[in-house]
Parts: C-alpha cells; sequence; structure tokens
C-alpha cells in the first residue's frame, strides 16, 4: 500500500476493499477470530425478500443480503424462437448480469456466463417445465450490488420471482454456501471471506422435497467436511424457505385487500 | 439430440438396470482408455486421450488461444484451481513462480474436443493430467544482482526444462444416473437418458477437489453422499490406469 501511496493516480479510484494479504487472523486457526460484520460462523446474515419489483415482467422479486442486492425478472411462458425445434416440454432461459457498478473495482463482476449456466441448472429441476409446452420462460437477474454469496441469492431470489409469476414448481428452489477457512466453516461468506477462502460449497435444494437442485464444491474437502457443510446448508436452506414463503404470502394477502 | 426409438430408451435403461450396459461394460467399468503425449511440438506439454469413440487433446503453453465452451471450462476451472486462496490447487501454483511476488509463469490449457460420443469432462480431465505431465517449462536464470526495485533480468534456458509434480493432479469422475442407477463413462446414447449427473474429482489422497451437478432433476443429499463415495472408489482405479498409461506413453515418446 505505500508503494501505491507513493505515485501520484491521475484518476480517483476507492481503495479495494479486499487485500492482498491475508489477514493474521484467518492464518491461525487457534485463534477465535471474528467475522467482518460480527457474526457467528453458522449465522446468515439477515434475509430481505420483495416481490414486484419490476412492472413490466410477468413476476420479479428483488432480495437484500446483507450488502448483496439483486433483481431477478421472470417474462413468460411466451412463444419460443422460430428458430427453435419443436419441444413439448417449456424451456428456461437464464441471464445473469452484473451492474457495472456492482464491484468495488468498475466492470469487474464474475463470469457471468458460467452464472447463468449455474442458475439455470439450479432451477431446472424445480420448475414444472411441462406444463408450459412450446414456450419459453425468460429469467433475467441483475447484481445490483455483489457482497458475497451473489449466486445463492441470486438463485433464491430467482425463485421467488418464479412463484410470483405464477410458474408451476414442485418447491422452491433456496440456496446457501459455505465456505472454508482453515479449519473452519463459515456460512454464508462475505465478499472479504471470499476473497480468502480455502474452498466453498454451494448447496441449492427444495427444502421441502428435501432434494438438491444444484451443487458445486471447489477446493480439497474431505467427506467428513462435505458431510458438515452440506448439512449446514440444509439447515439454512429450510430457514431461508420460511422466510421466502412469508415474503409471497404477504404479497398474496396484500393484493386480494 | 439422438433421435432414438422408444425401444432403444427401453433397452438402455433396462441394460443399466442389469448391470449391462449396451457395449457390454458393467455399470461402474470404463471404456479402454488410451493416451499419448508429446502430440503438438509447440506446445510446452501435450496430449490425446481417447476413451472409445471420445477423443480430445489437450496443450499446455506459457501463451494461450481459444477457450473451451463456457460450462466445460468452468467445470474444469472448478476441478483443477482450487480455492481463491490456492489450497488444494492441482499444481503447486509455487512452482510457477520465477521470482516471488515479481515474475511467474501463466500456465494457459487448451482442450480441443476432436470427437465427441460422451463423457467429454472426464476424457479432457485425463488428457489435461497427461499433458501436464509431458510438460516442461524452461527452467530461467534470474541473472544476479538484480534485486533492486528495477526490472530484473531474466535468462531463459532453451535446453534445460522443469517438470512439475503432477501427482496432485485429480481427475475426474462423472457419474451419470440413469433410472435408479448411476454409471461412469456414459457414451452420448446413455447421456441422453440421463435424469441427472455429478463430476466428482478426487485426488490420489481420495480427497474431493471439487464437485459440480450437472443438470437434470434434484437428488437426494443422501445419494449425492453415496455417489461421492462411489467416485471415490472408482478413482483409484482410474488414477492407476491413467498413471500406469500416461508412463507407456512417455516411454514410447522417448523411444521415436
Amino acid at each position: 500500500m505505500a508503494a501505491k501511496a507513493a505515485s501520484t493516480p491521475t484518476t480517483y479510484s476507492p481503495s479495494p476493499t479486499t487485500q492482498k494479504t491475508k489477514p493474521s487472523f484467518f492464518k491461525n486457526d487457534n485463534v477465535d477470530w471474528v467475522r467482518p460484520d460480527g457474526r457467528g460462523f453458522h449465522q446468515c446474515r439477515p434475509a430481505f425478500f420483495r416481490t414486484g419489483a419490476v412492472n413490466a415482467a410477468a413476476g420479479s422479486a428483488y432480495a437484500e443480503f446483507g450488502n448483496t442486492k439483486v433483481i431477478v425478472s421472470v417474462f413468460g411462458p411466451r412463444e419460443s424462437k422460430k428458430a427453435m425445434m419443436y419441444s413439448d416440454i417449456g424451456r428456461l432461459n437464464c441471464n445473469v448480469t452484473f451492474t457495472t457498478f456492482a464491484t468495488p473495482v468498475r466492470g469487474q463482476g464474475s463470469d457471468d456466463k458460467d452464472f447463468s449456466s449455474m442458475l439455470h441448472k439450479a432451477l431446472e429441476g424445480a420448475i414444472m417445465l411441462e406444463t408450459f409446452p412450446k414456450t419459453t420462460v425468460d429469467v433475467f437477474a441483475l447484481v445490483l450490488e455483489s457482497g458475497g454469496s451473489d449466486l445463492p441469492v441470486v438463485i433464491s431470489c430467482a425463485s421467488v420471482a418464479l412463484a410470483d409469476a405464477g410458474i408451476m414448481m414442485y418447491d422452491l428452489v433456496t440456496s446457501v454456501s459455505v465456505s472454508c477457512l482453515g479449519k473452519n466453516l463459515v456460512i454464508d461468506p462475505v465478499l472479504e471471506e471470499e476473497s480468502y477462502q480455502d474452498g466453498s460449497l454451494m448447496l441449492s435444494c427444495m427444502p421441502s422435497k428435501y432434494e438438491v437442485t444444484q451443487l458445486t464444491i471447489t477446493g480439497e474437502w474431505s467427506t467428513a467436511k462435505i458431510n458438515e457443510g452440506m448439512q449446514l446448508c440444509l439447515d439454512a436452506c429450510s430457514k431461508l424457505a420460511k422466510i421466502m414463503r412469508s415474503c409471497l404470502k404477504e404479497a398474496a394477502s396484500a393484493s386480494e385487500d | 439430440m439422438l433421435g432414438l426409438s422408444l425401444g432403444e430408451k427401453q433397452f438402455i435403461k433396462g441394460g443399466i438396470a442389469q448391470d449391462l450396459r449396451s457395449d457390454g461394460r458393467k455399470r461402474l467399468t470404463y471404456r479402454p482408455i488410451s493416451v499419448e503425449t508429446g502430440i503438438i511440438p509447440q506446445a510446452s506439454g501435450s496430449a490425446r486421450v481417447r476413451m472409445g469413440a471420445t477423443e480430445v487433446i489437450a496443450s499446455v503453453k506459457g501463451r494461450g488461444g481459444e477457450e473451451l465452451s463456457t460450462e466445460l471450462s468452468v467445470a474444469l476451472q472448478r476441478c483443477l484451481l482450487g480455492g481463491k486462496s490456492g489450497a488444494g490447487a492441482a499444481i503447486d501454483l509455487s512452482s510457477l513462480v520465477v521470482i516471488e511476488g515479481k515474475i511467474c509463469w501463466d500456465l494457459y490449457i487448451d482442450g480441443l474436443v476432436v470427437s465427441s460420443d460422451g463423457n467429454l469432462l472426464d476424457a479432457l480431465g485425463a488428457a489435461i493430467k497427461a499433458a501436464l505431465s509431458n510438460t516442461g517449462i524452461p527452467r530461467a536464470n534470474v541473472a544476479s544482482g538484480a534485486s533492486g526495485d528495477g526490472q530484473p533480468e531474466v535468462d531463459i534456458s532453451d535446453e534445460e526444462f522443469l517438470q512439475f509434480d503432477t501427482s496432485g493432479v485429480p481427475v475426474i469422475v462423472t457419474l451419470t444416473k440413469v433410472g435408479k442407477h448411476y454409471i461412469v463413462d456414459a457414451t452420448a446414447e446413455e447421456e441422453s437418458q440421463m435424469s441427472s449427473a455429478v463430476s466428482i474429482s478426487v485426488n490420489r489422497q481420495g480427497h474431493i477437489c471439487g464437485l459440480t451437478k450437472r443438470g437434470g432433476a434434484g437428488l437426494d443429499p443422501s445419494i449425492i453422499l453415496d455417489m461421492i463415495s462411489v467416485a471415490k472408489h472408482v478413482s483409484e482405479q482410474l488414477i492407476n490406469k491413467l498413471d500406469s498409461e500416461i508412463a507407456a506413453a512417455e516411454a514410447d515418446e522417448e523411444e521415436s
């Protein structure tokens, strides 16, 4: 940092929140370190959902987990493009984009294509595609602010938006990730924790059906650790589903009045 | 999408349920694997892997070209690169350092699918493993006395090459679920009948280095854990088979 300060920058840029070097407390497994936002290791950020964020869409939802803020809008079912072959089941089309101001450094969001295909895989197992043959449902997710665990938030928010659009699903899809930092597993990591992580596990599931729709693991894991991580995620997913459900119920009762 | 009749579909599913697949294999048997190394003279390392009718080429080079299709390359990245901190990576990244904090080698791995008959990810994983063990990075001699702030001078040797330690490179095992059972090394026909698939990369120590579920229907958590233990078991045989194939291929290359 000292070297950076010495050279006079031509344009102003905010100091990046993610430092290059690992803070010492992450290194030492024996020390009880505190997470950047003061949460317990197994404590999620407060979640907030609201439906009807976009008027033009068939259904939409806004989600906020700490600093992570996303909007998902769902269009359709509408006619598939002419070039598409006939299909007796419906199609799902997912697209995740980051706003240019989502990250501390402008325009450096994660790989959008990767996120889009991951979102597609997480949702396709839950949607009853046979209920809208020959047509396409488009899911557009926009990450307004990237504050860590972006993809899990996008997935959960998308399933609320799909429910708001009245697309038939077997169950809501909820998603939670854990990061492995040394010996510890921390749930719902923030951006800072994600940048030091030794490994990550993201699980999407249908809590009432008790089925996993997507699971990705990076880094080196033992089976016991995978077990522990999956259990943590499954527990958190079922709690998250309650919050999502209450948001949908609120919206439904409000529209009745 | 393959044009399969109802009868053919039933035949594939029925065969898998009876542990006898359409090409005579059992559920957890791989097709014969053949490995050739050093097939691209311009690259630092390269390998061609054949598994039945699936054929892929991987090359490792200091500077790279085209990307793989996103899904495959992202899945491979997840399996090979490890966590953001570098823990659990396939290659010891510190072996790429020329001068700590200043200069390092950039490794570009390119995969090319020559012909596809299912199970591309496993084949690419195997080809990359073979290509990496075939890779020699030129030894870089740092000019002495260049420890100041200026750009240090590096002399790259044309004759001396450093080999990687590839014992930590994991293999990828994709388990494809058809009906109630899962199979390894699915052909394109079998893949068309899958309900879901999970790709798991396992290293020699039996640790999971990466896992991706590849679409399809949901799975019970206990089934995933069972798949992980099956993948661990299968990976042991696959690693041994691959290592002996790679060693044979390198011996061939030296002879010719």
